[in-house]
């Protein structure tokens, strides 16, 4: 028996991982960098699937509309214009394909040997109201040092692109 | 159940982030090879929290979730200035050309 949303999971399997098969193996690097805008839409699409409303939005902001941008400009900016078809280029391709199959085997296997302690679901409904109240109450720690961790990392940047600027 | 569902996909997508990771030579790439699995750890911690959630709490898996995004933003931003850096230097991002990184 099969309802709606292991419909909607498996549409956002199938787009999830065509896309990321075209990340991987494609060789034009600017073909992965807007593949790669497919799977975190499916991504995100998954986190509405398991109840995650507030954090599905968060990863289309955040990662969608920001590191996947800042992915395409680097790419924009350091990629050779003349050549796009090759500026991806794999070595080692069939060791490492190899290599990752049977990482995957085993990972398979680890999960089909495995039974997890499955509890009954419950619909908590919109998470954005909890989310706030357990940000700013049980984890006001490491909300407060991720937020200087962001201020360092943008300092970080600046630095590192004024000192290849100097020499 | 549709847990192991959730499993399988985010096994998939590691793989495939390691594959990407460990085969390119463009810095960028092996970057949005860090992305996947960032992405799949992710999907992981939100799938336990909904489906196997603590006693009292069960969105630590989302919050978690979002700590993972925020710390692939920062680790973003920095990868990118090192490889924009290093293109000054080099007018090439492929890494295993990359024989001498001294500042």
């Amino acid at each position: 028996m099969i309802g709606i949303p292991e419909i909607f999971f498996y549409i956002f399997c199938a787009l999830i991982f065509g896309s990321s098969l075209l990340v991987v193996f494609s060789y034009n690097l600017l073909r992965s960098a807007f593949a790669l805008f497919f799977v975190l839409f499916g991504i995100a699409g998954f986190y509405v699937l398991l109840g995650g409303d507030f954090l599905a939005v968060i990863q289309i902001m955040v990662y969608a509309g920001g590191i996947n941008i800042l992915l395409i400009f680097g790419t924009m900016m350091t990629g050779s214009i003349s050549q796009p078809e090759t500026s991806n280029p794999s070595f080692q391709g069939i060791l490492t394909l190899i290599g990752g199959g049977g990482l995957l085997l085993i990972l398979l296997i680890i999960l089909n040997h495995t039974t997890w302690p499955s509890q009954s679901l419950i619909d908590h409904g919109p998470t954005t109201k909890q989310i706030g109240q357990l940000l700013l109450r049980n984890y006001i720690l490491p909300f407060e040092v991720i937020s200087f961790l962001l201020v360092a990392a943008m300092v970080g940047a600046i630095v590192l692109i004024n000192k290849g600027e100097r020499s | 159940m549709i847990l192991d569902g959730y499993l399988v996909a985010s096994a998939a997508l590691f793989t495939l982030g390691v594959v990407l990771f460990l085969s390119k030579k463009n810095a960028i790439a092996i970057l949005m090879g860090v992305e996947l699995i960032l992405n799949a750890s992710a999907i992981n911690f939100v799938a336990f929290g909904k489906f196997t959630p603590s006693q009292g709490s069960p969105f630590d898996g989302q919050i978690f979730a979002i700590f993972i995004i925020l710390l692939a933003a920062a680790e973003a931003v920095v990868a990118l200035a090192i490889v924009l850096a290093a293109y000054k230097e080099y007018k090439h991002i492929m890494v295993d050309q990359y024989t001498k990184l001294r500042g």
